[in-house]
């Protein structure tokens, strides 16, 4: 079977070995716009075990490995390409090593210029015949609807759509170089063709894949129906083209631009942009390779655009393009920072049903609060209770101050203590420190017996905030789900002065402004002072002490713990290398906006 | 990058090694040769056809080479070299190359070289030399077998792309390469350590200086930048992109009869980044504005990039224009433009507006229009 027809039947993968995320983000967005699964598989690079990439408009992380051999086989089995985007120097040794892991691939694309002749000459020994390798040098290779290998025609997903790559058609684009592919691509939609296949062959001077090996190609696939070639002056490829007509070897029709007649202008010969295009022979310029062409029956144009002329010229035109949205994929942006769900926030347990407690089993948050204060839990209540509030706040999410602290740490590539520590650092009065000073507050208010009026007055005029007020995202109308979730304690606890007096205060600070209610540090305070009196017997005096002692904000920082610790290793595990705030989130204030 | 021109000196010497005793002359060099020697000394700087230019002195006295190389410089050669005087008949001149090809190394042998073998190729027989065959072909060639072996490992060690000894004696078991020529594959010299270095690599022509700026720029940078100036007074000048597009706008003023008046030629691919682009554009710019043609402009044109962004890229040149935009709106100079790529809308309708405000709009043109329009309005326009 010709391997472009099984490349267009079979599940084509590839990995990529080096980094240009641009030309893989183009490759993802083919895929997904042709309807195919996503074929980048692996990324072989140093420094970091996973990139983040689109997929359509959802994030996804493409995993990254050191080696080809460290590939898991789960998704080195569908692995049959490999983009190339080392640099000159190393082209050549990380495509042995490809293929060295890989002896089933069926090709590759090898992106840089500058590899070394020597280094050309012996990828061509080892591997001309036996595998498609496009370049060094250009642009790759791609199978309409099905294979992009490489940046060709084009890295934007307007460029995918203009092109009209998601479909599959016949004319074939075959070109040395990079830039004439994409033009000879926009040329052929321009023309109402579709491409068959399209193929850069690199403007070096020692391509793997030879035109005649490209042409050979073009002849055996059933689908391509004709060929659109450019060539440039220098080099004796399309005499190659000529021996293959006249042999019978390639008989589908040939449209063709031989660049170059501009050295015709100059005295002596001018090196002009690939390495190859220095005319060292009379018979390598543009003007004789096209006069050869035209001989054996190619339409070899005398100028460009009688070129583009001859293109509507190829077989071809019936075909239907599939209606392509890409404004969502314009509009998408990409997140700075990416991690799970710790717990699921939407989902908040029950612990009290019907004036019964549903989950009476007591376990770490209980053994580590009777720790705390040095003294047995013993009461099923009081038991149920800090557990609970164990489970309210492990993780609030990946946006809170202290979980983005210690992600950003991880990132830096600091160990999991650091990066804790890190995040452990921004707990205080704005961001989960409250509880301590909320419990104060209320302790204050019960033992003062004043209203809630007075007190709301009192402590405003002072000019304190009140701690265990207020929420950024929930207000009255959205409550705060976890803060009703443990208000349920109340039902097993007859007094509850404090929640009492805390619900009070809401009442007061509600009326002023919605979103200053009762916050899931207030409610926990509330309950917890409530909680110590009732279940355990502790007096004002007492509670007054653990205050001081700041137990209140214990009782955050232990369970927290647990979920900055979820966040760092799950960034370790997705390690996306540094983290940089993108300029469009930076706000540099102007120097004439400063004070003095 | 492309093969480069190493200096004779320099080949020789990685050739032979310590048992090389040329040396390498420049102005202000004293080298003190025994006063009877007989030497040949030469212009060393990659030139072809050197004896018919008379820049190869035969049998020259130690005193003389001073008064020789200051006619030299003053014809604007710098590097020179000499070598003791091989005394020969003509009719012992060989020819010997070796060329890096598809297949591996072609070796090219003539019984009869000198300098004019290239009227009779078909006296020069073709081989395909490897670490293998090295007595075989010594055999057919008559060329010892310890020489042979050593300029193939020098070749491939040293990344050569193409050696012309010509000529070459071949005295039994002894050698003399009479004149070599080399060039060497610039990508491949971070392997070769201890061999060449910039320093040995020759420009045949003393080039301008603004290519000069243009190739140290491009030693600083991963993206390709080119330039050549081909006409100082031309009236038509080229800020192209790619490799193959750039010859395709070229070949289109050529097409037009305006092959003469073009300016440079150059490229700029593989996602140069804003400011690469504008220390590039400001050299073209200035290199137009300092050109006596009565009337100019600029083609900016380009095929549809793969991944070279459009936005970026021309953010860079209107910088450049920018700084130069009254000298070019006295000179009356118009800008002609046609690009297709990543970011191409955004782009285009940036560069257009600029060239709105500025008074120096030709016509701006996308992927739609082919690439040679904007060749053809411009033409048109002088």
């Amino acid at each position: 079977m010709n391997v472009l027809e099984q490349i267009r039947k079979g599940d084509s993968g590839m990995v990529v070995s080096g980094n240009h995320p641009r030309i893989v983000q183009s490759i993802l967005d083919f895929d997904y716009l042709s309807g195919n699964t996503q074929s980048v598989h692996a990324i072989v690079t140093n420094g970091r075990r996973s990139q983040k990439f689109f997929w359509g408009t959802k994030e996804i992380l493409i995993p990254c490995y050191k080696s080809f051999s460290e590939i898991p086989q789960s998704l080195g089995a569908r692995v049959t390409f490999l983009l190339n985007v080392q640099s000159g120097r190393r082209a050549a040794e990380s495509t042995h090593a490809f293929f060295a892991v890989f002896p089933e691939a069926i090709g590759a694309h090898i992106f840089a210029e500058n590899v070394p002749e020597a280094h050309a000459t012996e990828l061509i020994s080892t591997y001309a015949g036996k595998k498609i390798i496009a370049g060094p040098s250009g642009v790759g290779i791609l199978v309409s609807g099905t294979l992009k290998l490489g940046a060709i025609g084009g890295v934007d997903s307007s460029q995918l759509v203009s092109n009209k790559l998601m479909t599959k058609g016949s004319v074939a684009v075959v070109s040395t170089s990079g830039g004439m592919t994409g033009e000879l691509i926009h040329a052929v939609s321009e023309a109402g063709r579709r491409l068959s296949f399209a193929f850069c062959i690199g403007g070096d001077r020692f391509p793997v894949s030879s035109l005649s090996e490209v042409l050979a190609l073009a002849e055996a696939d059933p689908e391509t129906k004709g060929i659109a070639y450019f060539g440039e002056l220098g080099g004796v490829d399309e005499y190659e083209i000529v021996e293959l007509i006249r042999n019978k070897k390639l008989t589908k029709p040939v449209v063709a631009y031989i660049a170059g007649i501009i050295d015709e202008s100059f005295d002596t010969h001018v090196q002009f942009g690939h390495a190859k295009a220095l005319v060292a022979h009379k018979d390598e310029s543009a003007r004789a390779k096209r006069e050869a062409l035209r001989e054996v029956g190619v339409q070899a144009a005398d100028s460009f655009p009688e070129f583009l002329a001859a293109l509507g010229a190829l077989p071809g035109g019936s075909e239907v393009d599939p209606e392509i949205d890409i404004g969502p994929l314009l509009a998408r942006r990409a997140s700075i920072l990416s991690t799970r769900e710790i717990v699921d926030l939407k989902a908040i347990p029950t612990f009290v049903e019907k004036g019964k407690l549903v989950e009476a089993e007591s376990g770490f948050m209980s053994t580590a609060v009777s720790a705390l204060l040095g003294k047995q839990l013993t009461s099923p209540t009081s038991k149920a209770f800090f557990e609970a509030v164990g489970k309210l706040l492990i993780d609030h999410g990946g946006n809170v101050s202290g979980a983005v602290t210690s992600m950003i740490t991880a990132r830096a590539g600091k160990d999991l203590v650091s990066s804790l520590s890190a995040g452990l650092l921004t707990i205080g009065p704005r961001f989960g420190g409250a509880i301590n000073d909320a419990a104060k507050l209320w302790m204050k208010g019960v033992s003062s017996n004043a209203s809630a009026v007075s007190f709301v007055e009192e402590t405003t005029r002072a000019g304190s905030l009140i701690l265990g007020i207020g929420h950024k995202k929930y207000r009255v109308g959205i409550p705060d789900p976890r803060v009703s979730a443990i208000e349920a304690f109340t039902e097993l606890l007859p007094k509850h002065e404090y929640f009492t007096f805390a619900r009070a205060v809401e009442k007061v600070t509600t009326g002023k402004n919605g979103s200053l209610i009762l916050n899931v540090d207030g409610a926990i305070a509330a309950l917890t002072l409530d909680v110590l009196a009732e279940c355990e017997g502790y007096t004002q005096k007492e509670l007054q002490s653990l205050a001081e002692a700041e137990f209140f904000n214990a009782l955050f920082v232990l369970p927290r713990t647990a979920g900055f610790m979820a966040h760092i290793i799950e960034q370790k595990r997705n390690d996306e290398g540094l983290f940089r705030l993108p300029d469009s989130l930076l706000f540099t204030r102007p120097g004439d906006l400063h004070e003095g | 990058m492309a093969r480069v021109k190493l200096t004779e000196y320099r080949a020789k010497k990685l050739i032979l090694g310590e048992a090389y005793s040329g040396v390498s002359l420049s102005m202000d060099s004293e080298v003190l040769f025994p006063k009877d020697a007989h030497l040949v000394v030469k212009v060393d700087q990659g030139i072809k056809k050197r004896m018919k230019q008379g820049l190869v002195a035969v049998d020259i006295a130690p005193h003389k080479i001073h008064a020789q190389l200051k006619e030299w410089n003053k014809r604007g050669f710098t590097s020179f070299l000499a070598e003791e005087l091989v005394p020969h008949e003509q009719a012992e001149e060989q020819y010997l190359s070796l060329e890096r090809v598809r297949e591996g190394i072609r070796l090219l042998h003539g019984r009869n070289g000198g300098i004019d073998i290239e009227e009779h190729p078909e006296s020069l027989t073709e081989s395909l030399l490897s670490q293998e065959n090295v007595a075989e072909i010594s055999e057919q060639t008559g060329i010892p077998v310890p020489f042979l072996a050593r300029v193939l490992s020098v070749f491939e060690s040293m990344h050569f792309s193409f050696i012309e000894i010509n000529p070459l004696l071949v005295r039994g078991e002894e050698v003399h390469l009479l004149d070599a020529a080399v060039l060497v594959d610039s990508a491949a010299q971070f392997f070769v350590s201890d061999g060449w270095s910039d320093a040995d690599i020759t420009e045949a022509t003393a080039s301008h200086e603004a290519e000069e700026k243009i190739a140290d720029l491009q030693k600083t940078t991963p993206a390709s930048l080119k330039l050549k100036v081909l006409n100082p007074n031309g009236s038509l000048f080229f800020l192209l992109s790619g490799g193959g597009g750039s010859i395709v706008a070229a070949d289109e003023a050529a097409l037009k009869g305006m092959g003469s008046e073009i300016g440079n030629y150059g490229e700029y691919s593989g996602g140069p980044t804003q400011e690469e682009t504008y220390l590039y554009a400001k050299q073209v710019i200035a290199l137009m504005l300092a050109s006596k043609a009565k009337k100019k402009a600029l083609v900016i044109a380009g095929g549809v990039a793969n991944f070279t962004d459009v936005k970026t890229t021309f953010a860079g040149i209107e910088s450049a224009l920018a700084e130069s935009a009254e000298q070019l709106r006295k000179q009356d100079i118009k800008v002609f433009v046609r690009r297709g790529g990543p970011n191409e809308k955004i782009g285009l309708a940036h560069m257009e507006k600029f060239l709105q405000q500025e008074g120096l709009l030709g016509v701006v043109y996308g992927s739609v229009t082919p690439i040679t329009q904007a060749v053809d309005d411009a033409v048109a326009a002088l």
